[in-house]
């Protein structure tokens, strides 16, 4: 028995994975890319989200409060704020109890090609988690969506134990890999040889952020490490979109990268294509 | 495919400038002719007649000179055919549903189109000679007023004939030198032939005329074309094109409840008798047009069951896609046996199409009241919450709320005394039976069934649910305490408003305790009502629908233990309250699934808000499809989605109240609309801008 912390369950994802699926959003994560749009699944710990915007100032939530000089996440606002304006991202599950909230639809997952996606957050954060769930869904359907920033044999043995991968690649440079990521994309691109070795179908993804990744350069870099791989389907690019900073707010954070965040993206699928990668824009 | 460039014209010229309104004449006094008539004392018959030969007469035709279909509606207002102080007086002495006209039927359009008005007179002579033997007065009376009605129409034809030779318009002359007093010979003079019945029916002030099974009763016009090689594929979508076109010219002209509420449905697919699919080149001709053009009328349905292929519902979703909110989907494996449960013949429930909502119909043979009124459940448990101190368990409970929705249903159906509907002899002229017994439809047809709505379902059962595990389960509040904090509006204690408010325990969340209740709400109802007939020997048929039901029932209705505050409205049809934060779309479908919906089928579809993200490209729309399907396939009677688009976002913004599940997704990014900040629903309201 382990457990792990969730941030959401989504069901009905259509584009995490084959057919229509159920995506649990895991939280922690080792990267802090600049252009994240889950801030929520970064720590691994539940946190407070306010939604400020319909907010109607009643005063309830600070008449409750007792650490107004800074959240402790002790969470007493929440029940009190009359448009539940207030919510815990962060859940705290027994792998058996979220296999049974997982399970409770496999019914509709089976009948349409789908099944459970992990994504996060950095799933891996949480692998013996994942895994013990996964020993629970009753061979469903499993995918992942990984930054494949993990040690080699956790992401040897999570890879084994699932039917789908989706990884992104986000550059290629360690250097600025390093700068806008936080981590050193070694790890990753040994986990991607070690990825296309195990055969399982896989797919790349690009978050294409405008003036850090999108060049010729770089998406030709990445390209070159995906010619002649049968297990790949295709890469998809996925462009910034600026909503990306909507939930930094809600954290008490600051969203402020570093980029133009206003700059259209160049989506370059010709740089995959002249290789006969098939590929596409999401 | 894209519209042609004719069609793009004309679609600029009637809708988007809407240049055809200089045609339209000034608007009468619609009270005028019916002093005339009175002091000649005409019966209602007569002057219904006399209406539709004065509208007709009144037209100024209009012919422009490259269209294919013609006709254009320029008197604005439709003259009533009694005296205030006379409808008053009826009013009276009878049960007025609506307008007092005949409505939302499905007239069979073929009955005049394939026989060509010369037959049918020499049909109607005969019946009348026939009926002066038997001295039936009130029979010929009514059958000269109907031969007279297609006389009146064939001389407008004539007048639409001169006019379009004078303007060179040799199409539009040649169709109207040969109908309608002859049957089509090509489709095209059939879609112009039902230009013209359609445009009749909406001028003798009957409304909200369904348009049916258009795939089938056109199929042969289109075939024979396509057979002798006159049509191909493409000029037989141009032309479907214009036709739905015309749909849209006189719209904001046509009689409704409410302003676009025309009721233009239109009907696809299906199965037959023998079980076979009857969905045809023409069905998806009828879809690629309607996704072309993107109007709302003809608003298409979808007839579908469980061995409807996937590829049918991808057709449909992409229709979906434009955000229209059809079509919407009906399941013939549920509707056809509950019609069939309630008596209508296997042939006659096989061949079922929808009123102007959702109301399942029978064209031509059913002069069904699907709407006649509707029965608020919400009510049925806040009478029960008046007495809530006498209730030891909430079993007691459960069955106070039984006795409210039998004594409801009681009323309801008690209401309808003496009913009375305006003659309406061209719509006769396609109603089974009508001439051949000499009788106006407006008395009745084959099938005379009223329909109850039953409204506010959700916030019934989400109430009842809090009341169990409030009240009785935890004893956490009192049933004092809880009543009056109901007839305080939750006064004094909005913590436990919002409690429960956001209690997950509420219908759509796939819980068997919350969805049991529903089951029994709806079990209930349909109980109430079997076995019960109306004055016209018909039955009364429960239904999921709300029409406007969930906004009238709930403007007075005190506050409900769900956490509704007074006046707050209750969901529209068959959905979730718009309080409950559902756990997603599986769950919705689930929790929806589960009540016995062949026993109240009457109409009212499961509304389903998806983000038009979900619609992005073939591989999620394929995914979607794959949702609707499994709704049908686990047994949903009907469904309605809505593809929410920038319209609906700028509504959000100003009424999140209404908009709390609307979900929005970029990427793996999803969440909830209505909690984001201006900016970033701002933008998201202008990236829709860019995807259209």
């Amino acid at each position: 028995m382990s457990r792990g912390t969730v941030f959401d369950i989504k069901q009905m994802a259509v584009f995490d994975g084959p057919g229509i699926r159920t995506t649990v959003f895991l939280k922690g994560c080792p990267l802090r890319c600049q252009w994240c749009h889950n801030p929520e699944g970064l720590e691994s710990f539940p946190q407070l989200m306010v939604s400020h915007h319909a907010c109607i100032r009643c005063g309830r939530c600070e008449a409750v409060c007792e650490h107004p000089d800074g959240c402790m996440n002790c969470f007493a606002c929440v029940d009190v704020c009359p448009l539940q304006l207030r919510k815990i991202a962060g859940t705290v599950y027994t792998d058996e109890a979220l296999a049974k909230i997982l399970l409770k639809n496999q019914d509709i997952l089976r009948m349409n090609g789908g099944g459970i996606t992990f994504s996060g957050g950095e799933p891996l954060m949480q692998a013996g988690f994942v895994l013990d769930v996964i020993d629970r869904l009753e061979g469903m359907h499993t995918a992942i969506e990984t930054s494949g920033y993990c040690k080699a044999d956790i992401f040897q043995r999570v890879v084994n134990r699932l039917d789908f991968i989706m990884m992104d690649i986000k550059l290629i440079d360690p250097e600025r890999h390093r700068h806008f990521t936080g981590v050193d994309n070694r790890l990753i691109l040994e986990n991607l040889e070690r990825l296309k070795g195990t055969g399982k179908p896989f797919v790349i993804r690009v978050p294409l952020i405008p003036g850090v990744n999108d060049t010729e350069e770089n998406l030709t870099a990445t390209a070159k490490l995906l010619i002649d791989v049968e297990s790949l389907q295709k890469v998809e690019l996925l462009p910034y979109h600026q909503t990306a900073g909507a939930k930094y707010e809600m954290l008490g954070k600051e969203y402020s990268p570093e980029f133009d965040t206003a700059r259209e993206v160049s989506a370059m699928q010709s740089c995959f294509e002249s290789f006969g990668i098939p590929c596409t824009v999401l | 495919m894209k519209m042609t460039e004719y069609i793009s014209r004309l679609r600029d010229y009637f809708i988007v400038e809407q240049k055809h309104h200089e045609f339209r004449q000034p608007a009468t006094d619609c009270r005028q002719m019916a002093k005339v008539w009175r002091q000649q004392k005409l019966s209602d018959l007569q002057r219904a007649t006399k209406r539709l030969v004065w509208m007709l007469e009144q037209e100024k035709p209009v012919v422009l000179k490259d269209e294919t279909i013609a006709l254009l509606r320029t008197v604005p207002a439709i003259p009533e055919i009694f005296t205030e102080e006379e409808f008053e007086a009826i009013r009276k002495e009878h049960y007025i549903h609506e307008r007092g006209k005949v409505c939302n039927v499905n007239p069979l359009y073929s009955q005049l189109i394939d026989v060509g008005f010369d037959r049918k007179k020499e049909q109607l002579r005969d019946l009348i000679a026939d009926n002066e033997l038997k001295q039936d007065t009130d029979a010929v009376e009514f059958l000269s007023c109907c031969l007279e009605l297609l006389g009146t129409i064939e001389q407008f034809a004539e007048r639409y004939r001169e006019e379009a030779r004078r303007v060179g318009n040799r199409t539009v002359a040649e169709a109207f030198a040969h109908i309608p007093q002859q049957p089509p010979r090509t489709f095209s003079e059939a879609l112009q032939f039902f230009r013209l019945i359609h445009y009749c029916l909406w001028a003798s002030f009957n409304y909200h005329n369904t348009v049916g099974r258009f795939d089938q009763y056109m199929f042969p016009y289109y075939d024979r074309d396509i057979k002798n090689g006159t049509l191909t594929h493409d000029s037989a979508l141009e032309l479907l094109e214009e036709f739905f076109i015309s749909f849209n010219k006189d719209s904001d002209l046509y009689t409704g409840m409410q302003q676009g509420d025309n009721g233009q449905s239109m009907v696809l697919g299906g199965l037959d008798q023998n079980g076979k699919e009857t969905y045809n080149e023409l069905s998806d001709l009828c879809l690629q047009a309607s996704l072309e053009l993107k109007l709302i009328d003809p608003k298409i349905n979808l007839r579908v069951n469980k061995k409807t292929p996937l590829s049918a519902y991808e057709r449909g979703t992409h229709l979906t896609k434009q955000g229209l909110g059809f079509p919407q989907y009906a399941n013939d494996d549920i509707v056809i046996k509950a019609l069939k449960r309630w008596g209508y013949s296997d042939e006659d429930a096989h061949n079922y199409v929808v009123a102007a909502c959702w109301e399942f119909i029978i064209p031509g043979a059913g002069m069904d009241l699907p709407n006649i009124n509707g029965l608020s459940f919400p009510m049925a448990v806040t009478e029960m919450v008046g007495h809530l101190e006498e209730f030891d368990t909430f079993e007691d409970c459960l069955a106070a709320v039984k006795e409210n929705i039998f004594q409801e249903a009681e009323r309801l159906c008690g209401s309808v005394h003496n009913l009375y509907m305006e003659p309406a002899p061209f719509l006769s002229l396609m109603m089974l039976d009508c001439i051949e017994n000499g009788k106006d439809i407006s008395f009745g047809g084959r099938y005379n069934n009223f329909g109850l709505h039953g409204s506010g379902l959700s916030t019934a059962v989400d109430s009842l649910a809090a009341v169990k595990k409030y009240v009785y389960d935890d004893a956490s509040v009192s049933k004092k305490e809880l009543l009056k904090l109901l007839e305080n509006n939750f006064a004094g204690n909005e913590e436990l408003c919002t409690k429960l408010r956001f209690s997950s325990d509420k219908m759509g969340n796939d819980n068997d305790e919350v969805d049991e209740i529903a089951v029994k709400l709806l079990g209930w109802f349909a109980d109430a009502l079997d076995g019960k007939q109306n004055e016209r020997g018909g039955i009364f048929r429960p239904g999921t629908g709300s029409a406007m039901y969930y906004v009238w029932q709930s403007e007075n209705l005190m506050a409900t233990p769900d956490g509704r505050k007074q006046g707050e409205e209750f969901a529209c049809n068959y959905s979730p309250s718009l309080l409950a934060r559902c756990d997603g779309p599986f769950s919705i479908i689930k929790s929806f699934t589960k009540p016995d919906l062949v026993r109240v089928c009457n109409g009212g579809p499961l509304t389903i808000e998806l983000h038009d993200t979900l619609f992005r490209n073939d591989d999620s729309i394929r995914k979607v499809a794959m949702f609707v399907k499994t709704f049908i396939d686990l047994g949903g009677h009907q469904m309605q989605i809505n593809a929410v688009n920038r319209e609906k976002m700028l509504d959000a913004k100003k009424h999140p109240e209404k908009y709390r599940n609307l979900i929005v997704r970029v990427w793996g990014w999803s969440g909830y609309f209505v909690e984001l900040d201006d900016v970033y629903q701002d933008q998201i309201i202008k990236r829709m801008e860019l995807m259209m």
